[in-house]
C-alpha cells in the first residue's frame, strides 16, 4: 500500500527515497533510468533497490472503498 | 591492553569502511554482533490514536512508525528511557516522519521524507507515541547497524607471468586488498601502486588482471586484519556505533571478571 520504510532483507531506511525516486523515473517529463537514479540516491544494495523498483503506490486504489 | 591498529578506506557520517588489526576472527565477529544487537537506540513502541480515519489500522500505522530512525546521542539516556512524540495531519495532504514533534530536542526523526500514509479528503491522523530506549537483542527495529559485515584483508602476490597463449578471463575479487606487489601493478583509480597502500577492489573494477595486467597472482588473507563494512541507519554517526559497540564488550568483560572474583 504504502512504500515500506525499511528494506525487509537489511534493515536500511528506503522509505525516504522513494518520493524522489517516483518523481523522476515515472511523473517527470523526461524520465530518467531508475538504475542511474537508484546509485545517485545511495541505494546500493540489490535488495535496497528492489523494495523500491518493485514497490506500487495502492492508497489511490483502496481510497475509495473505505 | 593491547593497541589496535585502525586505518579507514572511506569515511562518512553514516557508512565507513576500516581495517583493524591485530585481531583475531572471534573478535572481529565479537564487534559485529555488538554493534547490531547491543547499542541501544530509541524506536517508537507504544501509541495512542486519538484519531485515524486513514485507509490504514492502527497496528499498520504502528508498526511503520516504529521503524522511523530516531537520533539516540550516546551516554544520554538510559535504557528503558522513554521519550513522546506526536503527530497531527488532516488530508489531503502525506503525513511524513518529519511530521513527528518530539518532546525532547535530542530525539527528533534521523530522516524527514519517509512517507507515513497518504491522507485524502476529510481523513485525519493524530497520535500520541512513545519512543522507548532498548537494544537490537530485543527488537530489531532497535538496531542502530545496518549491514555490519567484516572480511579478511587480502594480499596479491605476483607468482609469474601469465602466459602467452592464456585465454584473458578476469580474476574478479571483491573486498579490499593491501598493495604488496606494487612493482607489477599498474595506476588504477587514482590508486598510485605503493606497497602497504590500502586498495578498494572498486578501483580496478573488482578485476585483478586490471591492476596486475599480464601476470599470474594468487590472493592470500592476511592474518589479523579485518576489513569492517558499517553502516548505521541515522540514528548516530559510524563513529559513535563503533565506539558504543566496542564500550559494550568492555563492559561485559569487566562484570565477567568482577563476579568470578574470589
Amino acid at each position: 500500500m504504502m512504500v515500506p520504510v525499511r528494506c525487509f532483507t537489511c534493515g536500511n531506511v528506503v522509505g525516504e527515497h522513494w518520493e524522489e525516486f517516483k518523481h523522476r523515473t515515472r511523473e517527470a517529463e523526461d524520465p530518467e533510468d531508475p538504475a542511474e537514479v537508484l546509485d545517485e540516491l545511495g541505494v546500493e544494495r540489490h535488495c535496497c533497490r528492489r523494495m523500491l523498483v518493485s514497490h506500487k503506490d495502492l492508497v489511490d486504489i483502496v481510497a475509495p472503498y473505505q | 591492553m593491547e593497541d589496535y591498529e585502525v586505518q579507514f578506506v572511506d569515511r562518512s557520517e553514516r557508512s565507513a569502511r576500516f581495517v583493524v588489526r591485530p585481531i583475531t576472527p572471534a573478535f572481529a565477529n565479537g564487534i559485529r554482533r555488538a554493534m547490531i544487537a547491543d547499542v541501544p537506540t530509541f524506536s517508537i513502541d507504544t501509541v495512542r490514536f486519538i484519531e485515524n480515519s486513514s485507509v490504514m489500522f492502527d497496528e499498520q500505522i504502528g508498526l511503520r512508525l516504529g521503524l522511523v530512525p530516531l537520533t539516540t546521542p550516546p551516554g544520554e539516556f538510559e535504557r528503558g528511557d522513554e521519550v513522546t512524540l506526536s503527530l497531527d495531519v488532516e488530508g489531503p495532504e502525506t503525513a511524513y516522519s518529519g511530521d513527528l514533534v518530539s518532546s525532547d530536542e535530542l530525539v527528533q526523526p534521523a530522516d524527514e521524507n519517509i512517507p507515513i500514509i497518504d491522507l485524502k479528503e476529510e481523513q485525519r491522523l493524530e497520535l500520541e507515541a512513545d519512543a522507548v530506549l532498548d537494544v537490537g537483542k530485543e527488537h530489531a527495529k532497535h538496531q542502530g547497524g545496518v549491514a555490519v559485515s567484516y572480511r579478511h584483508l587480502q594480499a596479491v602476490e605476483v607468482v609469474g607471468d601469465a602466459g602467452e597463449f592464456d585465454d584473458e578471463e578476469p580474476e574478479i575479487l571483491r573486498g579490499v586488498i593491501e598493495e604488496q606487489a606494487a612493482d607489477a601493478a599498474v595506476e588504477t583509480g587514482g590508486y598510485e601502486p605503493e606497497n602497504g597502500q590500502l586498495v578498494p577492489t572498486e578501483a580496478f573494477e573488482h578485476d585483478l588482471t586490471n591492476r596486475y595486467p599480464g601476470k599470474d597472482v594468487e590472493v592470500t588473507d592476511i592474518d589479523g586484519a579485518f576489513v569492517f563494512d558499517v553502516e548505521t541507519d541515522g540514528s548516530f554517526s559510524v563513529d559513535e556505533l563503533v565506539v558504543e559497540a566496542i564500550g559494550t564488550i568492555e563492559d561485559r568483560a569487566t562484570e565477567l571478571k568482577e563476579s568470578i572474583q574470589l
